[in-house]
């Protein structure tokens, strides 16, 4: 591989990428049709992650036969998913019929975000304390299975990860352009008023999609506890700047810009700083005597610096750049001629 | 219950009081009278301490090693003897975890506490410091949202937060200490007194000016901001510029109380100002004593501290509890806060006291000096 | 023949602002009727209340003889009344099939398959743009592809806000020119609100002019045509 990026290092990068993707597709789908910016996202996720460090414990590398991250995945899907539309029945579905307007259901997920933290945390500790001794801010990284390949090592985790976020994406996208549901939904989301007079169950939309952003977060959390070098809750509160990012660097209303969105930053996040990292130690800090200096920790900043050039260049992200019009000026496409619009 | 009100955990729970009057009000403007959303607000309280801190302790290293070098030297020595290692000088001393405590504790903290004048300039020139810094933080961590809508000021701040408390604090051992943390520079010889002193100083500075301001020209530019008035949109620019003004001067006054708290807790490292505590705590307090309301701000402190206090207290007064209730305290506390946050925006998002209306000015003064 | 849509003294409006009172006018079957008036007269509350989007006050109307007054949009449009609003009726970013698709979300899909084929039939222009998007239509497109839209429910009642507003004179002539054969060739009831008077009057049976939400006129649409006072004092009609 290249100088100083080792393929592990690579699939790694991938995985997590494809993990954010998940979780800043989720993150602008209840966006965009609750029109919630969900806070809580990181850490629902993190139940997929909790999920995982259980099933561990109990069954090891095989749940009845099948491998530990197809039952931990599939076990943080659903149980974050089901949790996902609790919560919005329960706290966020009320507030909004009440009247709340944006900021306050923000507020919500914010203390939304907190006492999720505090229970999983209480979990952990109980556990810690009765039957799991082992789970407590336990290294799960040794737990995923390593394949061989390549001449080198990867993690399994590592490949299932982009895989699922292929095939979720693709069975997303089939959903929402072949079923009637998912048309309905696309429907709602662009004009509720239009769609309810067609006869359209919104509420059913729109509890549907939180299950959606739910599992998609729990999938992600349960495979991403792989790579975290702790597993104590407190991760989402990082995590979710990343998530933020990837939202906002696809563009908050768009949920397919989301998954773009979200694995350019973690690849940014992982990758970008350690070719920053090999670029600074390697050629610019002998030649211009500079200190070496470790980057790595600091990988989060990219996602920061990220959000603040699309913000201050094109809030509207990615998704509001006119692909179209660059493509025809850099003639690679030829400009579709309309009709004339309205006339005034 | 004498005995109650004099101990010092009383005394600490007082201070506490008023360090959050002063951040939840600060929070108010913000979000109560100007409707931005700050999920921020920890790291500029940090921001006050930190003048204290990672820069008001090398300045005091400085300030003793140019008044006293000999005295400077000799604390140089004393490291080296004792093992501890061989430092440049007194300032790069101070800022290291292993000799910070040595030469905080054994050196400056007398130093001052017998040099009055030097210790009233070190104050000013640390207050002033924690004024102009966290000022400055707030237009850096706000100016690329400041003219977007709320959801995007709002992530862009939590975010701004979490990664200088939790990420470049945490990590960079220079600015802060890092994980170990180092002591700040406290004044006078009894840190809690001095807390609460400054502290109380400070909460009357600022809820007079916030009334002050509530009832002032830039109060109702404020409000006109968060209620999205078609006047205060047209003016585009203005809306951004008031936003960044209130999210400057909040900062401050934040700032205040980061400074007035870490007197009595010198020690604390950067990641002792989470989101929880200096985020999500002032936010409970001002949804449920009021928003845009600075009584309701001081109203909503103390319930919620008083209950608070009283979850604490509750394994003492239950004999024979288990490890397992003390363990899940604290967390209960925090499940116990949201759940009264979201009780009160279904119930009654106005809070206890509801917003007073602007309170009006005579009518020379309108046609004179009205706008911004 | 009884008439096919009643209204009785009907008071309505939204929230607490009253904007129609005591509104009384019926419509026979396969008639249309133009609604005109001044702006914010009420022209487009009245296609409103009687659909159910608006607050109904007190008053009734009545549907085939059947009192439809509190039944929610839905319901109504099972029954057979259909509301084209004047914006935002058609899901820009669905493509053209996905819309006509979407009009008919409530019936079974062997149904639907039918009617959109019998309404491309109507509507041949689309057949090109089944798989474009709503949005790469122009204005006069759009309005057609809603009448499509509303004629997969095969309604009998079809009410009209404003369809010719914002579009060049050759679009909108187009469209009225599908209205008339709405009528002409199927067989359905137009009530048409039309800030474009004379447009308006030209194709219409009966009129009902609307003033600060009350009946100024209810009668031939040809004598409020005609009639110069009305006409130059609330339709801006010169002469």
């Amino acid at each position: 591989m290249a100088a100083g990026i080792s393929l592990y290092f690579l699939m790694a990068s991938i995985g997590y990428a494809s993990a954010l993707g998940l979780l800043s597709m989720g993150l602008s789908l209840t966006f965009v049709t609750t029109k919630v910016a969900n806070f809580a996202h990181g850490t629902i996720a993190m139940i997929g992650g909790i999920t995982t460090l259980f099933l561990i414990d109990r069954y090891m590398y095989n749940v009845k036969g099948l491998p530990l991250f197809v039952t931990s995945a599939l076990a943080g899907f659903i149980i974050a998913g089901v949790t996902a539309v609790v919560l919005y029945l329960v706290i966020l579905k009320p507030l909004a019929d009440r009247g709340s307007d944006v900021i306050g259901l923000m507020i919500a997920t914010f203390a939304i975000d907190i006492m999720l933290q505090s229970i999983l945390s209480m979990i952990l500790n109980l556990a810690h304390g009765k039957h799991f001794p082992k789970l407590f801010g336990a290294s799960v990284q040794s737990w995923d299975v390593t394949l061989n390949c390549c001449g080198t090592q990867i993690a399994e985790s590592h490949v299932f990860l982009p895989v699922a976020a292929i095939i979720l994406t693709i069975l997303f996208h089939l959903f929402l352009t072949k079923t009637k549901f998912g048309i309905a939904m696309r429907a709602t989301i662009e004009n509720p008023d239009l769609a309810e007079v067609m006869g359209v169950n919104t509420k059913a939309v729109y509890t549907i999609s939180w299950f959606i952003s739910g599992a998609l977060a729990g999938l992600a959390g349960a495979l991403l506890v792989f790579s975290l070098k702790d597993t104590s809750p407190n991760n989402s509160n990082l995590i979710i700047v990343s998530i933020f990012a990837g939202s906002i660097l696809g563009g908050l209303g768009n949920v397919y810009w989301g998954l773009i969105g979200g694995f350019l930053i973690g690849l940014a996040e992982k990758l970008g700083t350690q070719l920053l990292n090999l670029f600074y130690n390697n050629y610019l800090a002998p030649s211009l005597h500079l200190p070496p200096f470790s980057f790595v920790n600091y990988e989060k900043l990219m996602s920061l610096g990220l959000v603040i050039i699309v913000l201050l260049t094109a809030p509207q992200g990615l998704a509001g750049i006119d692909w179209g019009g660059l493509l025809s000026r850099m003639g690679l496409k030829t400009a579709r001629s309309r009709k004339p619009e309205r006339e005034v | 219950m004498i005995g109650v009100i004099q101990n010092p955990f009383t005394e600490t729970w007082i201070l506490l009081v008023l360090v959050y009057i002063i951040v939840t009000i600060s929070l108010n403007l913000e979000a109560g009278f100007t409707g931005i959303p700050n999920f921020g607000k920890a790291v500029f309280v940090f921001m006050g301490a930190w003048a204290a801190q990672g820069i008001g302790i090398r300045l005091a290293a400085y300030l003793l090693e140019k008044t006293d070098p000999g005295l400077a030297a000799e604390a140089l020595k004393h490291l080296q003897e004792i093992g501890i290692g061989t430092y440049k000088s007194l300032v790069q001393a101070a800022g290291d975890t292993d000799a910070n405590r040595i030469v905080v504790t054994s050196y400056i903290y007398p130093y001052f506490q017998h040099h009055l004048a030097l210790a009233a300039l070190l104050f000013t020139a640390v207050l002033a410091i924690a004024l102009a810094l966290s000022a400055a933080m707030g237009l850096f961590a706000s100016f690329a949202a400041v003219r977007l809508r709320e959801e995007y000021l709002a992530i862009l701040l939590l975010s701004f937060s979490e990664l200088m408390v939790m990420v470049i604090f945490q990590q960079t051992t220079s600015l802060n200490g890092g994980p170990q943390g180092i002591w700040a520079m406290r004044f006078g010889s009894n840190g809690l007194r001095t807390a609460l002193i400054l502290a109380a100083v400070f909460a009357a500075i600022t809820f007079l000016y916030a009334e002050k301001l509530a009832n002032s020209p830039m109060g109702r530019a404020m409000r006109a901001v968060r209620d999205d008035e078609i006047a205060a949109g047209v003016y585009g620019r203005d809306v951004a510029r008031i936003r960044l003004k209130v999210i400057m001067v909040s900062s401050m006054i934040a700032a205040l109380a980061g400074l007035a708290f870490i007197q009595a807790t010198p020690s604390t490292v950067s990641m002792g100002f989470d989101r929880v505590k200096w985020t999500f705590f002032p936010w409970a307090y001002l949804i449920l004593g009021g928003m845009a309301n600075n009584v309701g701000a001081v109203l909503g402190t103390v319930i919620f501290l008083i209950l608070q206090r009283l979850v604490q207290l509750l394994p003492v007064y239950i004999s024979g509890t288990s490890t397992t209730i003390m363990t899940i305290i604290p967390y209960l506390s925090n499940i116990l806060v949201g759940v009264i946050i979201i009780l009160v925006l279904y119930f009654r998002p106005q809070g206890i006291l509801p917003e007073k209306p602007s309170k009006t000015v005579d009518f020379h003064r309108i046609l004179v000096e009205e706008g911004e | 023949m009884a008439p096919i849509l009643e209204v009785k003294d009907l008071n309505a409006g939204y929230g607490r602002f009253h904007i129609l009172f005591d509104l009384n006018f019926k419509v026979d079957e396969k008639e249309i009727l133009i609604v005109v008036g001044p702006n914010g007269s009420g022209k487009s509350t009245t296609l409103k209340a009687i659909f159910g989007i608006a607050k109904v006050y007190s008053g009734g109307i009545i549907y085939r003889g059947e009192d439809i007054t509190r039944l929610p949009p839905h319901e109504k449009a099972k029954k057979g009344l259909a509301y084209l609003p004047q914006t935002n009726n058609v899901f820009a970013e669905l493509t053209v099939e996905e819309n006509l698709r979407m009009a008919g979300y409530t019936l079974p899909p062997d149904v639907v398959d039918e009617r959109v084929r019998t309404v491309l039939e109507s509507f041949p222009f689309l057949k090109s743009k089944l798989h474009d998007k709503a949005k790469s239509l122009s204005g006069g497109q759009r309005q057609l592809l809603a009448m499509a839209m509303t004629l997969i429910r095969e309604p009998d009642l079809m009410m009209f806000d404003e369809p010719t507003a914002g579009l060049a004179p050759i679009a909108a002539k187009e469209v009225v020119e599908k209205i008339l054969w709405l009528r002409n060739d199927l067989g359905k009831t137009i009530i048409l609100v039309e800030q474009n008077a004379k447009l308006g009057l030209e194709i219409g049976d009966n009129a009902l002019l609307l003033v600060s939400g009350r009946i100024a006129y209810y009668g031939s649409a040809k004598d409020l045509l005609a009639n110069k006072d009305l006409g130059r004092l609330y339709l801006g009609l010169a002469k």
